[in-house]
């Protein structure tokens, strides 16, 4: 979803520099992620994805060298 | 993010960032190499909010100029700063005023007058076209509820055949809804 949108907009050369799964405990270090949104996390989502709740992407893209790159906010 | 507006989203954004407390240095040591933070300010540090190392990725060279999106209490700024020396430029942009006035007084303890702040919005950029070379964003483009408008931008300000070395948090499988309605969860 993420790399379709940067594709959609214009972007090319998309590469995937890095992909992992990030659980809650991971999140709980943030502290964006205060004790009790952490607590409201783990009663609100099933145990089984406490591990794996979301991913972490990174990924490069270029934008193209032609003058059709500038696309001027499409 | 359809659960609140675009200007209720931000309001909660920028209100929950504003507060924000530094935690421990657990994010950053997790995310970058000790030699990388070695000689930081120690604010920065203790304030790392990314979920991931795109100024790694981008592969910066001496010179260049450099956009972060979302750069929060600036430790992507500061360490791109490093990389494009001061013969580049390096412009943080965050919509919260506290994390813009943070970001411009850890430049400055560093020592990088290279680095320029500017307060904005990732989805109205306040730069001209094809101002950068690089564009670096570290967990930021989730919090925006107009992700594809917020990428549009980052294309915008590139030259052509710049860069942009993005790292943010997906979701593979719907969140239930009580989280979907959550504030600090949207804000987290």
């Amino acid at each position: 979803m993420l790399t379709k949108k940067v594709l959609n907009v214009g972007f090319e050369a998309i590469v995937i520099e890095e992909r992992r799964s990030v659980g809650i405990d991971e999140l709980a270090h943030y502290p964006v992620f205060p004790e009790e949104l952490v607590e409201f996390l783990r009663r609100a989502i099933p145990e089984s994805r406490h591990d794996e709740l979301v991913w972490s992407v990174a990924l490069t893209a270029r934008k193209p060298s032609t003058p059709e790159g500038d696309t001027h906010g499409a | 993010m359809a659960h609140f507006t675009d200007v209720a989203a931000r309001a909660i954004i920028r209100d929950t960032y504003a507060q924000i407390v530094p935690g421990s240095r657990t994010v950053a040591d997790r995310l970058y190499a000790p030699e990388e933070l070695e000689g930081l300010p120690k604010a920065p540090v203790d304030l790392a909010l990314g979920v991931g190392h795109p100024v790694r990725h981008a592969r910066l060279r001496s010179g260049e100029i450099v956009l972060d999106v979302g750069c929060g209490a600036g430790i992507d700024t500061l360490l791109a700063a490093r990389l494009v020396g001061p013969d580049g430029r390096v412009i943080g942009l965050d919509m919260t005023p506290a994390m813009v006035e943070r970001t411009r007084e850890h430049a400055a303890i560093a020592g990088f007058g290279w680095v320029e702040v500017r307060e904005g919005l990732m989805e109205a950029i306040p730069l001209g076209d094809r101002a950068v070379d690089v564009v670096v964003t570290n967990g930021a483009l989730n919090l925006s509820t107009r992700k594809s408008r917020a990428l549009a931008e980052m294309l915008r300000v590139l030259r052509p055949g710049g860069r942009l070395a993005l790292a943010d948090l997906v979701v593979t499988e719907a969140l239930p809804e009580d989280v979907l309605r959550s504030a600090p969860a949207l804000a987290a």
